[in-house]
């Protein structure tokens, strides 16, 4: 299964290197992958020639709509957020061989767990309050997540299955709560009630930017030294590589797909509760734009390699950011930037699968 | 009357391994040809050569008086040869008439289904075959679902069918249905060979058997003519060294004692070692030595009975809590189970000591730990490697076993299960793992050396045992080993 779904989980240690210890991915892989951003770089600017337009104002104008003023970083940095967090945790599940794919509804579903959380809190203690609002994020996604791997291991329905399905009903149970005890009333839009003022994570002064972005770094930094440095991270190197290894080394498959379902829930749903405190305050429908989806792209793109999602986060995330600035600069549709994102997808799955 | 088949002289090496080291084979229509060997005796490739899967390197085949040469299976097919494999090459979700259907022109670019099914039935009818043309083949036991191969075979008018050890997954009630399909076809005139191991079938079905080892023809004779002990002795009867390597020390107390093992595959089996002894299995691959051993290892879930280490329950322990009681397995599945192949030495060398001390404290690993160990082993067990991080697959194959060889015999256990430990090793890795193996036993462990390689169990063993459809045919001491006895228990059931 893994042959084809965690194209690094080889070979990133094919190449040797340390044996231990906080590593990124090796050259020969990083070199395969930065080809491939590279060639959808060169596909997308193709398609932008076909379209009528320069290439090179175009990118120009999107990297400046990314980085080009304090704001527009902090833009990029927020956007960055959702994908390092879910991504670093999808990275786990695919490392333990566990097609995690329900990232999106683990973030719904943090999402709701931040708006209850925030919407019952009693008032005050503002710092105290934020943390418990993104406690509460991290749990409900983690719940979300354990049903997933209840199923998945009691009932032995594939993981893939059971985590796509899960999502669209953690998206149609955000729509349901919003129409009944969370939403606005009277709003005319499927939104719950804007949070107290406790609870919004702050902004750094001029950057526009909130503390996400750190929480995320930290994150997968803490993910890095779990997956190398621990006995838990070697059990979930093993079980990714081979089943009945597993079992020959006395490691338990279900304690380790619980681990990382519930590490990989909990990451979502604290992008969940990051996105609804730090950007819109209020539970929307459709907060998470697809973060989700895009996780399991960053994880690839970062070759399951916690330390080496943060570069892939912020490549989507500064692509997502200038998006918008191309569009209105230069006029070619923001729609590219998910073209972009496709393609990289492809290149970097062709480039680093492993053949066997 | 010239033969339907005539192979001569065929050759086929495999590096220096002579698989095929000049064969002659003859069979007539309307014989029912047994062909005998041990597992690795040349067999199947003699039989793959025939049948165009692989080329020869020298030799002939004429067929019905014509030469075959150079020829694929679909050329061998055309020509009217079948072969019937060990697992069935049939579609289960499809019915017994799609299946005859599928891949054959005669029926029809448009399905001609309903005069298949009349032709299938009077098939059924003349060779007693008892088919359903619309059965699915999911519903079918595996004594049905090969007479669907027959059937095709007879359909499409083959002249010589080759059955590959075709009644190692039936039942006796179908094992007796089967000779007696065998018979009716050879009444009609088809040739049959049938590749098997087992004595019995042999003397009751075919007319003339031929007996291979390490590749050459050393028994030909008409089945009236032969017993079964003269068929054992040509199977088996190669001059073993039976002079055991070391002597015993001192028997110990009981380290492993095993009371009335039932899993899927293994009969009530019971056992006992001690201290200081090796208990070789024999026998041929399949009957019940790899759930045997992953039963002991905690692998494989057991149905009833009891396992005994130092008098200690460890019945339904789970794995980790085997090791730490002082169990050392190293598995027949090197490439899968016994080492991770994409991660490096010291990973595997720590695979299942992970959890304790040097490797780790407090579920946090020790690096700079776990490369001393690493170095240290890769030193004592003379594992060449460029270092703790290289990467396992990069290994040459006798290097990957000593890594499981120094991981497994490094935490000192009280009782070893060691299952095809020396199996495609070179010989003087071979030696390495059995000198291991028995500086093992002499420092008071009880070892389980399971193999199919009679002569490596013979040279280790201080008692013998020869599994055979899940149980023991019997034990030995090694020094009132009988050759001929021995190769009896291989072949079937007790004498």
């Amino acid at each position: 299964m893994s042959d084809t779904t965690s194209p690094s989980s080889g070979d990133a240690s094919e190449a040797g290197g340390r044996t231990f210890g906080l590593r990124f991915a090796t050259d020969r892989l990083a070199g395969r992958i930065l080809l491939a951003v590279l060639l959808s770089m060169l596909s997308a600017a193709g398609l932008i020639l076909l379209s009528g337009h320069n290439p090179f104002t175009a990118f120009a104008a999107m990297a400046a709509g990314a980085v080009g003023t304090p704001h527009q970083i902090g833009v990029a940095l927020n956007r960055t957020t959702p994908y390092l967090l879910a991504g670093a945790g999808v990275a786990m599940c695919f490392r333990a061989g566990v097609i995690n794919i329900g990232a999106e509804g683990q973030i719904a579903i943090g999402g709701i767990g931040a708006a209850a959380a925030a919407l019952a809190w009693p008032g005050g203690m503002s710092p105290i309050a934020i943390v418990i609002v993104l406690i509460a994020a991290a749990a409900a996604g983690a719940g979300w997540a354990a049903i997933a791997a209840a199923i998945h291991l009691g009932r032995r329905v594939h993981e893939v299955l059971v985590t796509l399905l899960l999502n669209f009903v953690a998206l149609i149970l955000v729509q349901q709560l919003l129409a009944g005890s969370l939403g606005q009333k009277g709003a005319g839009f499927l939104q719950s009630p804007l949070m107290p003022r406790e609870v919004w994570l702050p902004r750094f002064p001029g950057l526009d930017a909130h503390p996400g972005f750190i929480i995320a770094i930290l994150a997968a930094v803490a993910l890095s030294f779990v997956l190398w440095r621990t006995n838990f991270g070697f059990a979930v190197r093993v079980t990714g590589s081979s089943r009945p290894a597993t079992a020959y080394a006395g490691f338990s498959l279900g304690r380790v797909t619980w681990g990382v379902m519930l590490l990989a829930g909990a990451l979502a749903g604290l992008a969940g509760g990051i996105e609804v405190l730090g950007i819109h305050r209020r539970l929307i429908e459709g907060f998470s734009l697809g973060f989700g989806f895009k996780a399991v792209t960053v994880a690839l793109l970062g070759a399951l390699e916690p330390l080496a999602i943060i570069p892939a986060a912020l490549f989507v995330g500064l692509l997502e950011a200038g998006s918008l600035s191309m569009q209105r600069q230069v006029g070619v549709p923001s729609a590219l930037v998910a073209v972009i994102e496709g393609l990289t997808m492809l290149f970097v799955l062709a480039a680093t699968v492993r053949r066997t | 009357m010239t033969a339907l088949l005539e192979m001569r002289g065929i050759v086929k090496c495999f590096g220096t391994l002579r698989a095929n080291d000049g064969i002659d084979l003859d069979v007539q229509a309307g014989q029912i040809l047994g062909l005998l060997g041990e597992n690795g005796s040349g067999k199947s490739t003699l039989m793959k050569i025939l049948f165009g899967m692989q080329r020869p390197d020298a030799g002939t085949i004429a067929f019905k008086g014509r030469e075959l040469s150079d020829h694929s299976p679909r050329a061998a097919m055309a020509a009217g040869i079948t072969m019937i494999h060990q697992h069935f090459m049939l579609i289960e979700a499809m019915t017994v008439v799609e299946n005859v259907m599928l891949g054959w022109p005669e029926a029809g670019d448009i399905l001609q289904t309903a005069t298949m099914e009349t032709r299938i039935r009077e098939a059924s009818q003349r060779f007693g075959l008892d088919l359903d043309p619309r059965a699915r083949i999911a519903s079918l036991p595996l004594g049905r679902r090969q007479r669907v191969e027959i059937l095709k075979a007879i359909l499409r008018e083959t002249e010589l069918l080759i059955l590959d050890e075709p009644t190692s997954n039936l039942a006796p009630t179908e094992v007796a249905d089967l000779l007696s399909i065998l018979r009716r076809l050879k009444e009609e005139g088809k040739g049959i060979v049938f590749i098997t191991h087992k004595l019995p079938e042999v003397l009751e079905v075919c007319d003339e058997v031929v007996v291979l080892r390490d590749g050459r023809v050393t028994g030909r004779a008409p089945v009236a003519d032969v017993t079964r002990g003269q068929l054992a002795e040509m199977m088996v009867g190669r001059t073993i060294s039976t002079t055991r390597a070391h002597q015993a020390p001192e028997l110990g107390p009981v380290r492993l004692a095993a009371r009335d093992l039932v899993s899927p595959g293994l009969e009530p089996l019971s056992f006992e070692i001690r201290g200081g002894e090796i208990l070789g299995i024999a026998g041929v691959d399949g009957n019940g030595q790899i759930e045997l051993v992953e039963t002991l290892a905690g692998l494989r879930r057991m149905h009833g009975g009891s396992i005994h280490l130092d008098g200690q329950d460890i019945t339904g322990a789970s794995v980790a809590r085997r090791v730490r009681a002082g169990m050392a397995y190293m598995p027949a599945d090197r490439a899968a189970t016994g080492l991770v192949r994409s991660m490096t030495v010291a990973e595997n060398l720590m695979l299942r000591d992970s959890r304790k001390p040097p490797y780790s404290a407090h579920g946090v690993l020790q690096p700079g730990a776990g490369v001393a160990k690493a170095e240290s082993l890769i030193a004592s067990y003379d594992i060449r490697a460029s270092g703790p991080s290289a990467i396992v697959s990069r290994l040459s194959g006798g290097n990957q076993q000593k890594i499981v060889v120094a991981r497994e015999l490094d935490r000192g256990p009280a009782v070893l299960i060691a299952h095809q430990a020396a199996w495609g090793l070179d010989p003087g890795a071979t030696r390495f793992v059995l000198d291991r193996v028995i500086a093992l036993r002499d420092a008071g462990a009880a070892v389980l050396y399971v193999s199919s390689e009679l002569e490596e169990v013979m040279t280790i063993s201080d008692r013998i045992a020869v599994m055979a459809g899940g149980g023991f045919a019997g034990v030995v001491p090694h020094d009132e080993a009988d050759m001929r006895q021995i190769g009896l228990w291989m072949s079937g059931r007790a004498a």
